[in-house]
Formats: structure tokens, sequence, C-alpha cells
């Protein structure tokens, strides 16, 4: 009996030890380098933006901070990867819409649940799309363009960057919230799409704010709406797609950061606080700026709540545009 | 030619083309049977499955034409493969593979070398040895801290 | 024209500061050495020393990832040469007899005249980029669908002259290159084509996995099959320099390269790819002996390298006047511009002058360096090749290995890298070329791309081939090369027949 006891008393002294200490960990985290997945090929515009943040996290908590590029399957492949991963900090992941948002629906079934499998951390910037037009088109504003199309049924021919992407998505929601038919062309990236529309070959884009601004500054393309609900600082002339008229129309194109599944609650705030320091530092201000997009820096609420609805604004688009990837 | 009536037996040069042929057909009719799931579309509106369906039967025509051909006309002998090089290569790169990620950089280099140092001429532990350490040195030195790659470098 | 003058004279004078000079010549070293690397290529270099650069002034930054591009073009001829191995898609044709050169003891002459060809195309470039710039960029933008096409259809047609083989057996290969190029996801319908359910392949069977594969890998078991410990690479190394027969054989060929690829290098997307190939077959059609090519030819060095050099420079052109990238390295310095909030376009002449002409002044110095560099190190390259071979292909191996791992961190890639090692090495036992079936891998999905996209836009009618005139034009070129390599064949025929 005494015997037993005793056992008894070690078995639950060592299960006290392992009980991990949500707090305590994140005291004395981080301790070790720190892995940004990042789900696109080097060189990307989320690339670059994630080795800007890994930068400036290495700076300020001085652990190293590496960068590990996982492209491939639409990024299913990090995101699989990444709900594998231990829940112990160490791992971050740097999303945009695409990547979360949009594979939810756009993939009959994923190896992991979008919601379930995440932890959020943070909601970092929001870009806007802007619709540009070839110069050639006689439309000088969204209006025009609409009825433009509406009297030329499947002559127009709106390019976008692959499908599921943003760019085709926001082209889709326009098609059927304004009721017009207008032929996709599909392109391979956004540079080659962005080119098509340049030369010709297709009339209009709903592209991302820096080729766009690249392009209408030239004089190459027409400006003709932005689709974020307030216009933008870095185009201040633009409509916004609401201003021009079509009501409730909206696409913003957002980064985030998630870790793995179970990531203890105190290493999600610190990496949330530092995160938005790092955010409102003048020089990685300037340089997201400059890719006319807006910082948003939140807390991890707002991440899952925004990532929540995006994907169930885009489900019901993917299933009425019959996108899907396989 | 030989005279009618008798036993012509057509004899199967193993020459190289008559293999070629082979290649050819087992992956034109390998695609052809993949794709005739993908729907095909019109020749002026393709659908996934046109392309590949119409290249794999070319393939597997030009398979036909270059085995047939093979028969009758006298081309080179093939040679038998050098199963050791291959297999131990091969290996290598097998074991580099699946080890780099569990078992780390270190480890799979070792391995490699090991085993593809297997495949040559000769093998002299000592050598292969030394050429191990130097190579699983270089190798954590370069790629690891010289280039920042994210390998693991021992096992996890 | 004074304006022109002033303009370089600005441009140098930017270059020539001290710190850009050792900026560039940090960028050249170091895209060598990636270049060096199989499987490592400058897009992950550039992308990782990016955040690095935000300290410095955007021209220092853009010179310096501007060496690392084109030196990593140097590094790639390099190993080219050296062990068969193409680390870019632009340095497979080198292999082909560059690697030729090495086995006879060549290998010094092979890379000096890469060396040499590469610094006169890469004067010529950045020439024509400071003459013609912006009408040559104009020039890109003619190029849609329809265009695209049949230029894939030329170059599909011209991967079977390269190889000397027989010319059915050649078009095999290419359409079986075509095929594994179509693994992965379809653009159009979004549907992954022979995946075989691996969620890896969804993006496709990457070039690199190909290229070591079938070059490299198999290339270390046909040479393992030799009996004799005999050393692969001749001991005896017939001097470091090219000797006047190679040079005046070369100067030919560099300046058509040259032509080939400066041209080719302003298409977006797929030129700087095929230049290479397109320098290769105009050389092997012009030679009086097409068939040394394939066995040490240094017209098949010279020419393929100039055209290289001469696109990696004129590829920059659409992107600093017009803002648009033609390649994935031309897209990433696009976002490097951006990011040190410089958005390129027809205003960076104007508004960033300093910008601009510091960058070109820095290629042409870029290039300069590069061939100051590399050519004594071939003295180092061709002792390298003297070590045993036992202990040089591991090493090979183990970079090649570490190199493709590191394209995604993705083991699946090292394995269908051995795969297409097996695949190569009954090639080689079989006597069919793999340098066509790499081509083909890497046209033939654009070639379906662009001829569903111009199907697509013209809606259903097959004409628009023929009635756009470039379109039209690369079709001829590709029937009258057709043409040419069936009639000599359809002759000796028709003389055997009538023998008989």
């Amino acid at each position: 009996m005494k015997r037993m006891l005793s056992a008894w008393r070690l078995v639950l002294a060592v299960a006290l030890l392992t009980i991990p200490g949500g707090s305590a960990l994140a005291q004395t985290y981080p301790a070790k380098t720190i892995k940004i997945v990042v789900p696109f090929a080097p060189g990307g515009i989320s690339d670059v933006l994630a080795r800007v943040l890994g930068q400036k996290l290495n700076e300020s908590w001085g652990q190293p901070v590496v960068i590990e590029n996982r492209p491939g399957a639409g990024t299913t492949i990090a995101a699989d990867f990444v709900v594998k991963s231990p829940p112990d900090g160490y791992t971050l992941y740097f999303i945009d819409i695409t990547t979360h948002a949009i594979n939810a629906s756009l993939y009959r079934k994923l190896p992991y649940d979008s919601i379930r499998d995440f932890s959020p951390v943070m909601l970092v910037t929001s870009t806007p799309l802007m619709l540009v037009l070839h110069p050639s088109v006689p439309a000088k504003s969204v209006k025009e363009l609409i009825a433009l199309a509406k009297s030329k049924p499947g002559q127009l021919n709106i390019a976008h960057s692959g499908l599921g992407t943003i760019t085709h998505l926001t082209g889709e929601m326009f098609k059927s919230t304004v009721g017009v038919d207008m032929v996709n062309i599909p392109y391979t990236g956004s540079a080659p799409a962005t080119t098509a529309v340049l030369s010709g070959e297709a009339a209009m884009i709903f592209s991302t704010m820096p080729p766009a601004m690249t392009h209408t500054k030239a004089g190459k393309l027409r400006a003709m709406a932005v689709t974020t609900p307030k216009r933008v600082a870095a185009a201040p002339d633009v409509p916004t797609m609401i201003e021009a008229g079509v009501p409730g129309f909206e696409s913003v194109l957002w980064n985030g950061i998630l870790m793995p599944p179970k990531t203890p609650k105190g290493i999600i705030d610190k990496i949330n606080s530092e995160m938005r320091r790092i955010l409102q530092m003048p020089d990685v201000k300037e340089r997201f700026f400059a890719q006319g997009g807006e910082i948003s820096a939140g807390a991890p609420e707002q991440l899952a709540a925004h990532l929540k609805s995006e994907i169930e604004k885009w489900g019901k688009i993917i299933k009425a545009s019959g996108a899907r990837a396989d | 030619m030989a005279p009618m009536g008798e036993n012509v037996k057509i004899a199967i040069r193993a020459t190289k083309d008559f293999f070629s042929g082979l290649i050819f057909i087992f992956f034109g009719v390998l695609v052809v049977l993949v794709a005739r799931n993908y729907p095909m579309g019109s020749a002026v509106s393709m659908g996934p499955g046109y392309f590949p369906t119409l290249l794999g039967g070319v393939l597997t025509l030009l398979g036909f034409i270059i085995a047939a051909r093979a028969l009758w006309v006298s081309g080179e002998e093939v040679k038998s493969l050098a199963l050791r090089p291959l297999v131990f290569v091969l290996g290598a790169n097998l074991a580099f593979a699946i080890m780099v990620r569990s078992l780390g950089l270190v480890l799979a280099t070792l391995a490699l070398v090991f085993v593809s140092s297997l495949g040559g001429w000769e093998f002299r532990l000592r050598e292969v040895t030394v050429l191990a350490l130097a190579l699983m040195a270089l190798s954590v030195g370069l790629f690891v801290h010289g280039l920042g790659l994210p390998f693991n470098v021992w096992p996890q | 024209m004074t304006d022109l003058l002033n303009n370089l004279i600005l441009g140098f004078s930017v270059a020539l500061t001290p710190m850009n000079l050792l900026y560039c010549f940090i960028g050249a070293s170091l895209g060598t050495l990636i270049g060096v690397l199989p499987g490592i290529g400058p897009i992950g270099t550039i992308a990782m020393l990016l955040p690095a650069t935000f300290a410095l002034p955007p021209v220092s930054a853009l010179i310096m990832l501007a060496g690392i591009y084109y030196g990593a073009q140097y590094g790639g001829s390099t190993t080219a040469i050296l062990v068969n191995l193409p680390g870019e898609s632009s340095s497979v044709v080198t292999c082909l007899d560059g690697y030729a050169m090495a086995r006879q003891g060549r290998a010094g002459p092979a890379l000096a005249i890469a060396a040499l060809g590469s610094l006169f195309a890469g004067c010529v470039g950045t020439l024509l980029i400071v003459l013609f710039g912006p009408p040559l960029a104009e020039l890109a933008l003619k190029f849609a669908a329809p265009e695209y096409t049949s230029l894939m259809i030329l170059g599909l047609v011209c991967a079977a002259v390269l190889a000397h083989g027989s010319l059915i057996n050649a078009f095999g290969m290419v359409i079986l290159g075509l095929l594994l190029g179509l693994v992965g996801t379809d653009v159009y319908s979004g549907m992954a084509r022979f995946t075989f359910g691996i969620w890896a392949l969804n993006d496709g069977i990457g070039f690199v996995v190909v290229a070591m594969g079938l070059f490299g890998f198999a290339e270390i078991i046909s040479s393992l099959e030799q009996k004799e410990k005999r050393e692969l690479f001749t001991s005896k190394v017939a001097g470091l320099w090219p000797t006047r027969a190679d040079l005046k054989a070369s100067w030919g060929a560099i300046m058509r390269g040259t032509a080939v690829g400066s041209i080719l290098g302003l298409v977006p997307g797929s030129g700087p790819i095929i230049c290479s190939f397109a320098s290769y077959t105009v050389e092997k059609r012009l030679a009086k002996e097409p068939g040394r090519f394939g066995k040490g030819a240094i017209e098949g060095v010279a020419g393929p390298e100039s055209a290289n050099n001469a696109a990696a420079q004129t590829t920059f052109i659409p992107m600093l006047t017009l803002g648009i990238p033609g390649t994935a390295t031309m897209a990433l310095m696009l976002g490097a511009l951006m990011i040190h909030g410089i958005p390129p376009g027809p205003q960076v002449m104007t508004q960033h002058p300093e910008l601009f002409w510091g960058l070109i002044a820095s290629m042409w110095l870029g290039n300069l360096i590069l061939v100051l560099l590399n050519l004594p190190l071939i003295g180092i390259w061709v002792r390298v090749l003297t070590i045993p071979y036992r202990f040089l292909y591991p090493a090979i191996l183990l970079f090649s290995c570490v190199g493709i791992y590191s394209l995604s961190n993705n083991s699946l890639d090292v394995i269908l890298a051995a795969l297409f090692g097996l695949l190569g090495y009954l090639f080689i036992k079989l006597g069919c070329e793999p340098a066509p079936l790499l081509l083909g891998f890497i046209l033939g999905p654009l070639m379906e791309q662009n001829l569903r996209r111009a199907l697509l836009i013209s809606r259903g009618d097959p004409t628009i081939f023929l009635t756009r005139a470039m379109s039209l034009a690369f079709l001829l070129l590709a029937a009258l090369m057709l043409f040419l390599m069936i009639a000599p064949t359809v002759r000796r025929r028709r003389e055997e027949v009538l023998h008989e």
C-alpha cells in the first residue's frame, strides 16, 4: 500500500513537471532561431515583405530569423508544413488572402482546416487592387465601362494572373455584381497579365498596386477605380469602386501572420506586440507604403474575424464562378 | 529476300533504336491512357486533355516507326547496363533525399559520400572517410553558414 | 549626341565611386559563386540579400544585385563546361560542346572563349540599351500570344536540329520533353495533369531537377561505367588559352551570338531561355562540318555564351524602361526597385538619371570585372579537374543534391532528379539525346498556353497565326528549317532506292 502511494506521488510529480506552463514558456522565448515560412517563391512582393519583417525581428530580438520558402501547389504545401510544426513559437507563417481565404474554397479537399488548424497572430497589411484599362477602350469611367460591356457581350477581354488569384476572383465578382459578360484570359502571374493589358491583348485587369501605379503614371494605362472602401493615399484622384457606381464592392489583398495550432497565447501576444512595434518604424512604413498598402497591425482576434469573413465571402464567389483547383 | 515457303524468322535485333522506340511507345501510351479522363474540348477550344492526347498519340506513332525500322535496318547493339554505378549513385541521392530533413545535413552528406563511393571503381575506406569528413565540413560551412540555406544540420 | 555623352559621363561618375565599385565586385563574385554551385540560382540569393540592401542607397543596391545576376551567368557556364551540369536553362547548350572540350583537355580554351565572348556581348548589349533602349522595349510589347506560339514552334523545330543523330529520334525526344513539361496544373482549367495525386507536382517538375538528372547524374553514372580506372579528364591539359585557330573560328560565332541574344533577350518570358539554343542552331547550320558539333566544336560554346550574355543585358531594357519584367529574376529586380522607392517606367530615365545611367555604366564595368575575375580562375578550375574522379564525383553529387533540395526544401525534387538520372543514363545507352528533350520541356507548356490563349482571344479563329506578320514569319522560318533538315535525308533515301 505504501509503495503504491509513493508510486502515485512519483507519477503525479512527473506529470506536474511536464505540463508546459504557457506563460513560463513565453518568458524564456525567444531562445533560438525563428523560422518564417513563406509560401511563395523568393522574389514576390509578399516574400520581400516577409524578409523585411524578418530582418527587423532579428535586429530587435537578437535571434537569427530564417526565411524558408516553400512554394508549391498553390501554397498548400507550406500550409501543411506549418500545421505539422510544433506550437513552440519558432514557426511563423506569412500568408496572404490567396493562401487562406481563397484556397479554403478553391480546393475541394485540403489536408487541413483553414480556421481551426492555425493560430492567428496578426493582420499585417492591406492593399487595394486597381482596375486599369488599356487607353484604346472607349470608357472614361466605370459606369461607361459597364455600359460598354453590356452593349458588347462576350467581346471584351479581362486579364487575370491565374485561376483562383485575387485578380481573377475580383473580376468574377465585378462581372456578377454588375451583370456583364466578359471573357477571362488567364496568365501565369501578374507580370505577364499586366503586360498583356499594356500591349492591348486584353482590355483591362484588376491589377495589384505597384504595376498599376507605374503604368498609369506613365500614361500607358487608364486608372478607373480602386477596390477598397476608401480612397488610397497613393492614388488620391482615383475613385473607389463604390464611388464609381458599384455599391458594396470591396476586394482587398491582405497579408497576415499565422502560427501552428495551439500555440500558447503568451507567445502569440509577444509576437503580435513586437510586430506592431516594427510596423510603426518609419523605414518599414515607407517601404510598405511604396507598395500602395496600408498597415493594419491589429490584435490576433482581428485576423481571426477577418479570415472567417473573407473565407465566407470568397467562397460564395468561387462557387458562382465555378473555379476550382484539384 | 528469302524465297517463298521457307520459314522466315524475323530476328529481333536488340538494337538501340528498338529500345528507344519501346520507351517512346511506353510513354506515349501512358500519356494517352492518363489523359483520357481529362476533358478534351475541340481543336479551337482545347480542353486540358487535347494537347497531351495528341502528343501522346504522335509519340506512340513515332515509337512504332522507330522500333519497326530497327527490325530491318541494322544498327548498334546496346551494351549492357552497368548496374553498380547506377544503383549506388542513384542510391546515394535517394539516401540524401530521405535523410536530409529528419537526420540533418551532416549525416545525409555522410551517407551520400559513402554510398556513391561504393559505386566507383574501387573503395578505399580511409580515403572515403577523409573525403566524407571534408565534404561534411564544407557543406555545413558553405551552405548553412555561408549562404544561409535553411538546412537542419543535426538530427531533430 | 552630347546628351548621350553627358549621360554616360554621369553614369560612369556614379559607377566608378569606390563604394559602387566595391558593390559591383561583391555582386559579381557572389554571382559567380552562385552560378558555379549547381541548382542554387541568382533568384534565391538576390531575394536573401534584398533586406540587407535597404541600408544602401538605391544605386548601390541595384548595382550589387545586377552583378549577382550576370555573375551567375558566368558561373553557370563554368559548371556546364567542367562537369556537364547546367545550373540555368541558358547553360544547357554550353554543356553540349563545352563539356566535350573539357573531356579533351580543352577546358581552358572553352572557359576563356566563353568569358571573352560574354564580354564582347555584354559590351554590345549595354551599348544597345544606351542607344536604343526605349524603342527596343516598345518592340517587346508587340509580342502577343500568336507571336509567342509561332516562336515556340520555331524553337521546337530548331530543337531537333540540336541533335546529331537520327532526326525522327530527336523529334521523339522533343515530344517526350513537351509531355514532361505538361505535368502540373493547367492554367485554363485549374486541373492538375499527370500529377498522380502528388501535391508537390502541382507546379510541374522543376527545370533544374530534370537538367541535373538528365545531364549531371547520367553523365556520372556513364563515366563510372568504364571498367578501367581511366581518369575522366585527360590529365594532359592542352594549354589554358584558345589557340589562334580557336579565335578565328569563334569570332564569327561571337558576333552572331551577340546579335541573336540581343534581340531575343527583349522578348519577355522566353527570350533569354531560347537565345542560346537559337545561337547553337545558327552555328550548326552555318558550319562547314556540322558533324563536329556535340564533339567539341568551339563555335558551339562561343555563340551560345555570347547570346546568353547579350540577352542578360537586353533583358533589363523592358524592365527598366517600361516596368515590364521579362523573367522571374527581372520581376525580383523590379520588386527591389519598388522597395527602394523607385517605380520603374519611362520616368526613371528622366527622374532618376543617376540611377539609370549609373546602373548601365556599372553593367559594363561588371562585365569587365567578371572577365578579370574569371580568367585567372580558369587555371584553378582546370587544376580542379585533375583531382582524381573518385573524389570529384561525390562532391559533384553532394553539391547537386544540396542545390536541388534548396529550390523548394522538398526531398521529392532530389528523388525526381535521381529518376531523371536513371532515364538519362538509359538515353545515353540508347543514343538518344537529352538536349532536345530539355528544350521541349521548357518550350512545350509555353507553346500550349499561348496557343490556347491565341485561340481564346481570336474566339476560335485559327487563321490568326497567319494573318499577323511576325507570327507568319516565324512559322515560315520553321517550315524552312524543317525542309532543310528533311531534304538531305529524303535525297539520301531516294538515292538508296535508286541503287537497288
